[in-house]
């Protein structure tokens, strides 16, 4: 492990009233489906890891899918806006396996791993601050847009910490800004999720890139109405309806190649919209399994745990997240993931 | 939706939406920060970069005022294109970098709305050269274009001109915003840092000092190739 304290640091710093060591300290509730992954014609021309070959596509790679509420909290409040999580399973053949972790935000909060701890410290939920009228008026007036009211029984939120952190720290400041305004989703099937970091991949030709990638719902992106009261309990729902009676939803797996000029290692910064973008291939999803507890909820993914074919760029970010998820895997005793020797 | 904390705190909520408030924003809020921290105008067109793809599929939005609004004033304008088209069509299979143009009459301008590989400087050099007749004919129809004429004796002038009619083009991402105002202003960017909740005033700000921009630098189907590569990997040349 790379850091131990700042490992313990980190997940001490996420762990928040309301969660629980037991569980996940970020993106807490969630619900899992089951379905299969098919590369595009084109995909191993850029990557040739397994789940991107030709004999891929033929029956599909059988995958895992959690989705997730980011909130570190055990009680359910759908309808908040938060960040939500897509983390993927890919099972390969010999019982080999990699995943690919992913959220709704397309840009992380700092650029290192000291610098998440400041801003994680910082973000810590602290008890609502509900604007005054004058409060608000003056905001108006100052051509500025007041923080939202708490929602119905909020008694604490990240917004005040995070956004007063973001305004003295530059790097902060695409991540809060996306994630002050993100909503929440009608359906976890409605959204776009984005890995965030770079990975290096190696094409048929040998040819290594380096590439960020994005899950694009072919349902579209679509927000529920923040004018309306939100509903604490739909998204498992929506997601059983929808996967019921042998129906299915899909994603296509974008890819972005950076090119010579883009930071490689800093996921704070989103890369400029035009760079040269891949259809990867296609998720389905089938099946949300009645047995969430054992299959995902104990199940422990790690951004790092890759495969031939695709390599973890130097983002430190990225690098401490793989000793991130495996102290919190051994603490709530999930599943072991690959890299599960640190001890929580 | 928030909690219920009253009708007073429900009113204050609705003041962006009310007439009233809305009225004392625009003629008295707005322009007081305006005369307060006013934005000065940003440059148009894409902005320099030495990557590839931010130098293929650029966005051009060039508004160009009529001189004479009326019917017959647009007619002329219209017609001025309607007779060159020829010319126009001859000129962009040689030019060669554009993917696509098109001319829009909207309100009281002539808009040429683009999409071209490579420096804009350039691409205005290269249509002087292959159309320069046609934007010579629209010229007199245009607020100041009579001074560019003939556009081939005035190049350098033409450019700016165009550059200066060319829609600034807001940042992909929105924090972007401080960070090219900042270097307008002759600052550093984003030194110190700015306070978040100023953005939207940021943005207000410049909106009133570039009152027609493109959103972002677009969206693009296939991004990251040039007009040239997709010919030849399709096979229909030049």
């Amino acid at each position: 492990m790379e850091n131990k304290h700042l490992v313990k640091d980190i997940v001490h710093a996420l762990d928040i009233d309301g969660g629980s060591t037991e569980r996940r300290p970020v993106h807490t509730v969630g619900v899992g489906a089951t379905g299969f992954f098919k590369p595009s014609p084109m995909a191993q021309r850029f990557c040739v890891a397994e789940h991107f070959l030709p004999k891929a596509a033929k029956k599909g790679v059988r995958v895992d899918i959690r989705f997730s509420n980011g909130m570190g909290v055990v009680e359910e409040h759908d309808g908040w806006s938060d960040v939500r999580g897509m983390a993927v399973r890919f099972y390969l053949e010999n019982g080999q396996s990699t995943d690919l972790v992913s959220m709704t935000l397309p840009v992380f909060f700092a650029p290192t791993p000291e610098t998440f701890l400041d801003f994680a410290l910082n973000a810590r939920p602290k008890p609502c601050q509900r604007a005054t009228p004058w409060q608000k008026i003056k905001s108006y007036l100052q051509l500025q847009l007041p923080l939202p009211d708490p929602y119905p029984g909020q008694t604490e939120r990240p917004n005040e910490g995070a956004i007063a952190f973001a305004s003295k720290h530059v790097w902060a400041q695409p991540a809060v800004i996306d994630a002050s305004s993100i909503g929440a989703p009608v359906s976890y099937v409605r959204a776009t999720y984005h890995a965030v970091h770079t990975f290096i991949v190696t094409g048929k030709d040998g040819q290594r890139r380096w590439v960020r990638f994005s899950w694009a719902p072919i349902a579209g992106v679509l927000n529920t109405d923040p004018k309306k009261p939100p509903e604490d309990r739909y998204l498992k729902k929506d997601l059983e309806k929808r996967l019921s009676h042998g129906r299915t939803e899909r994603f296509s797996l974008m890819m972005q190649i950076g090119e010579a000029g883009d930071d490689f290692n800093d996921s704070t910064r989103q890369w400029p919209p035009h760079r040269t973008r891949v259809m990867m291939g296609t998720l389905t999803l089938n099946k949300v399994r009645e047995d969430q507890q054992e299959y995902f909820e104990k199940l422990s993914f790690n951004p790092w745990h890759l495969t031939d074919g695709i390599d973890p760029s130097d983002d430190p970010v990225l690098r401490i997240r793989k000793d991130v998820y495996a102290f919190s895997s051994n603490r709530r005793q999930g599943t072991p993931c690959p890299f599960s020797g640190t001890k929580g | 939706m928030s909690d219920d904390s009253g009708w007073l705190n429900s009113y204050i909520n609705s003041l962006p939406e009310r007439g009233w408030f809305q009225f004392l924003s625009k003629y008295v809020v707005v322009p007081f920060w305006v005369w307060r921290e006013g934005r000065p105008k940003l440059p148009g067109g894409p902005r320099p970069s030495p990557q590839p793809s931010d130098n293929t599929q650029r966005m051009m939005n060039l508004l160009m005022p009529l001189k004479d609004t009326s019917p017959i004033g647009r007619a002329k304008a219209v017609m001025a294109l309607a007779q060159n088209v020829d010319e126009i069509f001859a000129g962009l299979d040689n030019v060669g970098t554009v993917h696509s143009a098109r001319f829009l009459l909207v309100e009281d301008y002539i808009c040429m709305i683009s999409v071209y590989d490579g420096d804009f400087s350039n691409y205005i050099r290269d249509f002087i050269s292959t159309i320069g007749s046609v934007f010579d004919a629209l010229m007199h129809e245009v607020e100041g274009g009579d001074k560019l004429y003939p556009s081939e004796e005035n190049v350098e002038a033409f450019i700016d001109w165009v550059r200066e009619h060319d829609l600034f083009q807001a940042p992909d991402y929105p924090f972007d915003l401080f960070g090219l105002q900042d270097e307008q202003a002759g600052r550093k960017p984003n030194d110190p840092p700015h306070d978040l909740q100023t953005l939207p005033r940021s943005l207000i700000l410049q909106l009133h000092a570039n009152r027609n921009i493109s959103l972002g630098g677009g969206y693009r189907g296939y991004p990251g190739y040039s007009a040239a590569q997709i010919r030849r990997n399709l096979g229909v040349g030049w």
